[in-house]
């Protein structure tokens, strides 16, 4: 396992890679920005996500797929900031996380119902709830936590 | 974990588990549990060492506090099972 320190630099270079581009750095970027060899940063990205089991790579690759709260591949929990609409959410309860990365801005969350299409809009600035439509849109965990959870891509 | 427009829409879901009639919660209370102390750091230099440990434990206690302790939110063995 690297250092703790290399890894926090790590993570912290995702983090902000996806909330400034609304997509994940590559392991080689990741390496160059760390100052550390290709393999090295290839095998210290491994690291971060076993640290991080949250969010996991795109399976037998080392493409970051999910790096919650937000989500390198699409999904339907589409988030814009200052009107542009580039990052997605990992899940929908993620998505109401995703306002903790965008300090003093409306972070809005466009998502289709997944009974009807019709759509779930969220607005938050700074962990408050500034505007719902519908009013009665709900959150919804269909499998547990824990053990009984489903496989991670498939939250 | 998904957002719908209500209850009724969740139900109708295709893919909706029996199991997960508990699995509701309020947008507000949700917008709670992801507000614990350990998300306001997401950005800083030393989440990952020193606030994403923390995360477990402040999302059990908050769940406790509203009422949603049962093994399909706390992620503990059903009774039974273990």
């Amino acid at each position: 396992m690297a250092d703790a320190l290399l890894m926090d630099r790590m993570f912290q270079r995702i983090m902000r890679g996806l909330v400034d581009t609304g997509r994940a750095p590559q392991y080689a970027e990741l390496a160059r920005a760390l100052g550390v060899g290709i393999e090295q940063g290839r095998l210290l990205l491994h690291d971060v996500m076993r640290a991080y089991p949250i969010g996991w790579l795109h399976p037998e690759t080392d493409y970051i797929a999910s790096f919650p709260p937000l989500n390198n591949l699409p999904t339907q929990y589409r988030v814009t900031v200052r009107g542009e609409q580039r990052w997605f959410a990992q899940c929908g309860f993620e998505a109401t996380s995703a306002t903790w990365l965008f300090p003093g801005e409306t972070v809005r969350v466009d998502a289709p119902c997944l009974d009807c299409g019709d759509p779930v809009t969220v607005e938050m600035r700074d962990g408050r709830i500034a505007w719902v439509d519908p009013p009665g849109v709900v959150g919804h965990l269909n499998y547990g936590f824990g053990p009984s959870r489903g496989r991670p891509p498939f939250l | 974990m998904n957002l719908f427009r209500s209850e009724e829409h969740a139900r109708r879901w295709p893919a909706f588990q029996a199991r997960s009639e508990e699995g509701f919660i309020g947008l507000a209370e949700l917008a709670g549990f992801f507000a614990t102390e350990s998300r306001h750091h997401m950005l800083d230099a030393d989440y990952l060492s020193t606030w994403y440990p923390r995360r477990a434990e402040e999302r059990r206690a908050y769940l406790e506090r509203i009422g949603k302790t049962s093994p399909f939110w706390l992620g503990t063995p059903d009774p039974g099972t273990a």
